[in-house]
């Protein structure tokens, strides 16, 4: 079957690559954190892997998901009337 | 009439009050557009209102009862599972949010059946969907209801009966009356209370426990294992792996967090929507969680671990601030309650009447999906009345049921243009057969201790594949409407009967 696809979907595309690699990272990320370190204290005395993979780990990430998904994800109409106009 | 009581009773009045405004802002919206106003907002929902929808909706009394309860009783192994959650919004709005937003404007779509009729043309596919979503949901519905309750009766000393009916009657005002308008518009409000709860019920706890350091050594001397990521082996990695699948990669399957991504405004909101909810979602779950650890250097041996979060909050702070708490929790809990009303309503109320091919006038709609939302939500308070127990295992299993469900026709339907309503019809029955047996006769498919949820989702994954290449792709006109180029006359999939 052959017809044109519409170029928006590349950014859905985008977007649901973006969200697996990510989160499969922080995942990533958070495990290994708890499986590594031990119960040392760290962060005003919680254990060492609670402060990694419970409290560091997932604030750097929300911090980081700011500018990767205002980057990442362009801002695109999704009214078919407004992209027929742009 | 004690301060945490009153303190409570103020919120539920501006919940009743936002009700009556909402519903007359749905009445006056031409009875064309109905539907529209009252599933989806009119599709005008900004970033911080998306935000609350999607991470009030997901973190359910599971995040604020259920979670600190989980955590008292298995310490900071249940803080890693439960951190897991903090990306819901970007699983959900990234990764299925724009083709949803795109494919909702393009056909009309105002509900979550509506994009399984949309992408599947199947009557099949959408009554399926309808039943599991409708016996799933309400008993997950009973028990929000049920931890409502409990932190009503724990914290203002009234009985089960009139504290569900305090905690549930609200909702059903403003739901029923205001539909996803009153809903958005009271999830603004419950934000705010939830957020300032939270931080308060960790503030209290922070001091009473002694702080960090203070708390780990009583908890330590207590037992170590509060201390081990995996409890000293009681959760295997695989089932923590597992069970961060469910609220991670499988979010896009639930319904209720899918309002969200029918209702944003444009892809700003969006973006804000994800950022705004991961930030909302890891300080609620990261405070409340920690909390509920460090309350055991509190009171070591409370006999019923849910009753953590309440009973810290009546004794770590005073009065007024013990009232803004339990508002917060009550808050986290109507907001889930609310997505899964419209989810129900939509369900019924929209999908099941069209594909049986009954004919209704737009009056007769408007007042079927009001009968219909105050029928599943009086449904869910009289399942609510049996109190049951384990309410932390009825949310897994029915979030679990429904993903595995959903995840196939949706994340991979939305994405891969071959696949087709035999693939989503035969992993329906394939993912939710497994996962009955899983909960049954079989449990040795949650193979090396994993939730069951994850090899029933991977299973029926593979059915929706192999059985969409082994039968007919779909038609020409589900290629335009989902991926081809915009043309002037778009219309919507004519229904089969399939």
């Amino acid at each position: 079957m052959q017809f044109e696809e519409d170029p928006r979907i590349k950014v859905a595309r985008r977007g649901l690559v973006l969200a697996w690699t990510f989160f499969t990272v922080f995942l990533a990320a958070a495990l290994v954190a708890a499986a590594t370190f031990n119960n040392e204290p760290l962060l005003f005395g919680l254990p060492r892997w609670v402060a990694l993979s419970c409290f560091i780990v997932p604030a750097v990430f929300v911090v980081a998901l700011i500018p990767i998904v205002e980057k990442l994800i362009p801002d695109i109409s999704l009214s078919d009337e407004e992209e027929e106009a742009s | 009439m004690n301060l945490a009581l009153v303190a409570f009773l103020a919120y539920t009045g501006v919940l009743l009050a936002i009700g009556i405004w909402s519903y007359r802002i749905v009445e006056k919206v031409p009875i064309a557009k109905y539907e529209e106003e009252f599933y989806a907002a009119g599709r005008g929902l900004g970033g911080v209102v998306v935000a609350l929808i999607i991470a009030g909706g997901m973190a359910s009394a599971g995040t604020f009862i259920a979670g600190p309860g989980m955590c008292y009783a298995y310490g900071y192994s249940w803080v890693l599972i439960n951190v897991t959650q903090t990306f819901l919004s970007l699983m959900l709005l990234a990764a299925v949010g724009i083709m949803v937003g795109l494919v909702a404007r393009r056909v009309s779509v105002v509900t979550y059946l509506d994009i399984y009729r949309a992408r599947y043309q199947s009557r099949a596919v959408v009554l399926v969907m309808a039943t599991l979503v409708t016996l799933l949901l309400i008993p997950y519905m009973a028990t929000q209801f049920v931890g409502a309750a409990r932190v009503i009766v724990q914290m203002t000393g009234m009985g089960y009966f009139a504290s569900l009916a305090l905690g549930s009657g609200v909702v059903l005002v403003y739901c029923v009356l205001g539909g996803m308008r009153g809903a958005s518009v009271a999830t603004l409000l419950q934000g705010v209370v939830i957020t300032v709860g939270t931080v308060l019920l960790f503030a209290g706890t922070y001091r009473a426990a002694g702080g960090f350091a203070g708390s780990t050594q009583v908890i330590a001397a207590l037992d170590p294992k509060f201390l081990s990521p995996t409890m000293s082996g009681e959760f295997q990695w695989p089932f923590i792996f597992s069970v961060a699948c469910l609220s991670g990669y499988f979010a896009a399957g639930s319904p209720h967090g899918m309002l969200g991504a029918l209702s944003y405004k444009n892809t700003t909101a969006l973006k804000r929507g994800i950022w705004i909810g991961s930030i909302l979602v890891f300080i609620w779950t990261v405070l409340l969680c920690v909390a509920g650890v460090m309350g055991r250097a509190i009171i070591p041996n409370l006999e019923v671990a849910d009753e953590i979060a309440p009973w810290l909050a009546m004794n770590v702070l005073p009065g007024p601030l013990a009232g803004i708490v339990l508002a917060g929790i009550v808050a986290g809990i109507q907001t889930t309650v609310a997505a899964m009303a419209i989810v129900i309503t939509s369900s019924i109320a929209r999908n099941v009447v069209r594909e049986l091919g009954l004919e209704l006038t737009p009056q007769q709609m408007k007042t079927l999906s009001r009968v219909t939302m105050t029928t599943c939500l009086v449904a869910a308070i009289a399942l609510a009345l049996t109190q049951p127990k384990l309410v932390q295992w009825i949310i897994f299993f029915s979030l679990g049921g429904i993903v595995t469900a959903a995840i196939a026709p949706v994340v991979i339907g939305l994405y891969w243009r071959r696949g087709n309503r035999w693939g989503a019809l035969a992993a329906i029955c394939c993912g939710m057969t497994l996962y009955v047996l899983a909960f049954t006769v079989l449990p040795e498919i949650g193979v090396f201790g994993m939730h069951p949820s994850f090899p029933c989702t991977v299973a029926a994954a593979l059915v929706y594949v192999l059985v969409s290449l082994a039968t007919p792709p779909p038609s020409e006109d589900v290629l335009r409407t989902f991926w081809g180029r915009p043309i002037k006359t778009q219309s919507a999939p004519k229904p089969s009967a399939t």
